[in-house]
C-alpha cells in the first residue's frame, strides 16, 4: 500500500464509533477478538469475532485411532488440561464398558482438583492484570507454577499430562508425591489470607468488579452458563455434586454460591472453590494409600482397538463450567464424531456480547476475564 | 549461518567513511540486546508458559526482556504455537508494523512443521515460509527454562549481529509474499509498503522484487477506511 493510494473516507459526524478490541490486545485472553461499537466510551453493541485459534479438533479427532486422541484432547482448553483428558477417557470407557479402577478414579479427582486450582489462580492474576494490580499476577502465576511442578513429578508434563487413558492412568503416584502434595496445600491455605488482602478485599479491584457485568440466574440459564459464573447468580448447580462422575460422591465438599452474578460475585465463588478444592484434596490425601488395587485396566492392542457401535455424553465439571464430550462410534478403530461442548463457547461468545452492552469500554477486559473464558475451546 | 555477510546499507557507508561508527554499532547493538520488548502477542497455546517465564519464578526481566502492548514499540514477535490463517494474516500485518531492526522467535514445534496439527485444515505449517524466523524453541511446549534459553541465544545473536532476519524480509520479499499469495489469495496486500521501505533502508537486493511484487502492484487498491459494518437498531426519537 503505497501511502498516496490512501484515500480517507468522510463520514457524517457522529459520536458512534467501531472499534477492534483484540486480537492483539492485553484485555482480551489469548488470541480472541472483539468488535466493538461504542457511543463515548459506553458500548452499545459488540460482535465476538473467535477463530483465531481453530484448529479444527473435531475433524482431527474423526482421523486419529481412539488412543491417539488423547494427545490431542488437553490442547483444546490451555489452562486446563485435565478435565479434558479426563472426559474423553470416560467417554471412551462409557462406549466400550470399561470401568476405570478405583485408584485410578482416585488419581483422577486428586488430578482435576489440582487441575482447578492451578486454573483459578491463573485466572486471578489475568483478571488482577487487567485492574492494575500485577502484583497478584505475579503472585498468582508463580504459586501455580508450584502446582504445576506437583503435576511434572505425577505425570511427566507441566501443563500437557497425556496421564488418563481410557481404563485408567498410566502410573501409580510417586513415592512421598502425597506428602509433597499436602506440604504445597499448607502453603497454598496460608497464602490464601495474603491474596484475600492483596485482591479480594482491596477496594480498587471490588470498585472495578462490583456490578460489572451483572446478569440474573434466570438470563444466566436461558444463555448457557455453567461452572462458577452460574453460581455466581445465586444457583447451587455443580456437576460434580448433582450428577457425580468418578468417586466425588464419596467426598465432602460444598457448592460454592454468590447472589449478585456480577464480577466481583464470579471471583468470590472462584476464591471459595480454591478452598473447597484444597479441602478435596486433604481428604484424597488421607484417603488414596487405603484404596488397593491397580490404576488401569487392560485395554485391547490401541492399534486394532474397535469400539463398539453406540453414542454417549459424558460431563465433568471444569475450572470454567461444564464440560461435555459427545462421541459417537461405528464400531470402528477411529470415532465417527466427537463434539466437545465447552463452557466458553458460550461463556465468550454470546453471553461476553450481551453483557458488553452498555458497559463502558474499560469495563470489557473485566467481564472477559471474570467470565474466564478460554478462547482456544471456543474456537477448537 | 556464513561468517561472510554481506555488508549493507548503513553498515557499509560506516566501514567506507568514520571508523568511529562502528564502535557505535556495537555499542548500539550492546544497548539494543539488553532491552529487549517482546510484543504481547499470545498466538497459540506456547503462550501459557510465557507467564511463568515473565513473572516471579523465572523472571525474564532479569535479562531485560518486557512485554509490550504495541506492535510499533516492540523488538520481538513471539510465535507461540500454531498460527491458524486467520492469525497468520495478523502476524504478518503485526510484523510489517513493527519497526527494524525486529526479532521473531517461533516457539512449540507447530511453528516448525505444523507440529500435531500436521493435517489440520485450518493451520499454516511452516511458519519460515510466510515470515523471516530468527530462532526456534521447539518442544511441545517448550518449558519456560527452554523460553529464556532461546532468549538467550538471540540476545547473544543481536549482540554478534548475527541476528538479520528483518534485513532477509526485505532483501527475499518476493519470496515470502509469493508464499502469503498462494495461501490468502493473488490479492493479498497489507497496509505497509515493504518495498519503499526496503528502498529508504538501502536493503534492495535482486530478489526483493519478481513477479509475485509485480502481482501485488497490479492488485493494488485503494485502502478503505474503516467502516461501520454493525447494524444498530435505530433508537426511537
Amino acid at each position: 500500500m503505497r501511502p498516496e493510494n490512501y484515500q480517507a473516507k468522510s463520514h457524517p459526524p457522529s459520536n458512534e464509533y467501531e472499534l477492534n478490541f483484540g486480537p492483539n490486545h492485553p484485555g482480551i485472553e489469548g488470541n480472541y477478538a472483539l468488535r466493538v461499537k461504542l457511543r463515548g466510551d459506553r458500548v452499545i453493541e459488540a460482535r465476538a469475532d473467535a477463530g483465531y485459534l481453530h484448529r479444527g479438533f473435531e475433524k482431527l479427532m474423526e482421523g486419529r485411532l481412539w488412543i491417539q486422541n488423547i494427545a490431542l484432547v488437553p490442547r483444546i482448553c490451555v489452562p486446563d488440561p485435565t478435565p479434558m483428558e479426563v472426559c474423553y477417557s470416560l467417554s471412551v470407557e462409557t462406549l466400550c464398558v470399561l470401568e476405570a479402577p478405583e485408584r485410578a478414579q482416585w488419581i483422577r479427582v486428586m488430578q482435576l482438583e489440582m487441575s482447578r486450582l492451578a486454573a483459578h489462580l491463573f485466572a486471578f492474576g489475568g483478571h488482577a492484570a487487567t485492574t492494575g494490580l500485577y502484583t497478584n499476577m505475579f503472585w498468582g502465576v508463580a504459586d501455580r507454577d508450584l502446582i504445576l511442578d506437583r503435576f511434572e513429578e505425577l505425570t511427566g508434563g507441566r501443563v500437557y499430562s497425556i496421564y488418563n487413558l481410557p481404563g485408567g492412568v498410566r502410573r501409580d503416584v510417586p513415592d512421598g508425591f502425597l506428602e509433597r502434595l499436602a506440604a504445597l496445600l499448607d502453603y497454598l491455605e496460608a497464602r490464601l489470607e495474603d491474596y484475600d488482602n492483596l485482591f479480594f478485599r482491596n477496594q480498587v479491584f471490588i470498585r472495578r468488579a462490583r456490578d460489572v457485568g451483572a446478569m440474573t440466574r434466570e438470563q444466566a440459564l436461558e444463555w448457557g452458563v455453567t461452572g462458577p459464573n452460574l453460581r455466581a447468580t445465586g444457583l447451587a448447580f455443580d456437576v460434580r455434586r448433582d450428577d457425580p462422575y468418578l468417586i466425588y460422591d464419596q467426598l465432602e465438599f460444598d457448592v460454592i454460591t454468590q447472589q449478585a452474578g456480577d464480577a466481583l460475585a464470579r471471583n468470590l465463588v472462584r476464591r471459595g472453590e480454591l478452598k473447597q478444592s484444597i479441602r478435596i484434596l486433604r481428604q484424597i490425601i488421607e484417603r488414596l494409600p487405603a484404596v488397593p488395587g491397580p490404576v488401569r485396566v487392560p485395554i485391547p492392542n490401541p492399534l486394532a482397538w474397535n469400539a463398539p457401535a453406540g453414542e454417549t455424553y459424558t460431563r465433568v465439571e471444569s475450572s470454567k463450567g461444564e464440560l461435555a464430550y459427545y462421541v459417537v462410534s461405528t464400531g470402528g478403530d477411529k470415532p465417527y464424531r466427537v463434539q466437545v461442548r465447552g463452557p466458553s463457547a458460550m461463556h465468550a461468545v454470546r453471553v461476553l456480547e450481551k453483557l458488553s452492552v452498555g458497559a463502558r469500554l474499560e469495563d470489557v477486559a473485566q467481564i472477559m476475564f471474570s467470565l474466564d473464558a478460554c478462547p482456544p475451546e471456543v474456537d477448537r | 549461518m556464513s561468517n561472510e555477510r554481506e555488508v549493507i546499507g548503513i553498515h557499509a557507508e560506516a566501514k567506507r567513511g568514520n571508523p568511529l561508527a562502528h564502535v557505535f554499532d556495537e555499542l548500539t547493538r550492546f544497548c539494543r540486546a539488553r532491552s529487549l520488548f517482546m510484543l504481547h502477542y499470545c498466538t497459540g497455546c506456547g503462550a501459557i508458559e510465557l507467564p511463568p517465564a515473565m513473572t516471579s519464578r523465572f523472571d525474564m526481566e532479569r535479562l531485560g526482556i518486557q512485554p509490550m502492548v504495541t506492535p510499533r514499540q516492540a523488538d520481538i514477535l513471539l510465535v507461540t504455537g500454531y498460527v491458524s490463517v486467520k492469525t497468520l494474516k495478523r502476524i504478518i500485518l503485526t510484523y510489517e508494523q513493527m519497526s527494524a531492526p525486529k526479532y521473531v522467535i517461533g516457539i512449540c514445534s507447530c511453528t516448525v512443521n505444523g507440529g500435531m496439527y500436521w493435517q489440520s485444515y485450518a493451520t499454516a505449517k511452516v511458519l519460515k515460509a510466510y515470515l523471516p524466523v530468527d530462532m526456534y524453541i521447539a518442544g511441545c511446549m517448550p518449558r519456560p527454562e527452554a523460553v529464556i534459553a532461546g532468549l538467550r541465544a538471540l540476545i547473544d545473536d543481536i549482540e554478534a549481529d548475527r541476528a538479520e532476519s528483518w534485513k532477509r524480509y526485505y532483501q527475499h520479499y518476493d519470496h515470502y509474499l509469493g508464499n502469503q499469495q498462494s495461501l490468502f489469495g493473488d490479492d493479498w496486500q497489507t497496509p505497509t509498503d515493504i518495498l519503499a521501505e526496503a528502498e529508504h533502508y538501502g536493503l534492495l537486493g535482486e530478489h526483493t522484487r519478481g513477479k509475485h511484487t509485480a502481482l501485488l502492484e497490479r492488485h493494488q487498491r485503494p485502502l478503505e477506511a474503516l467502516e461501520m459494518r454493525l447494524r444498530v437498531p435505530e433508537e426511537p426519537e
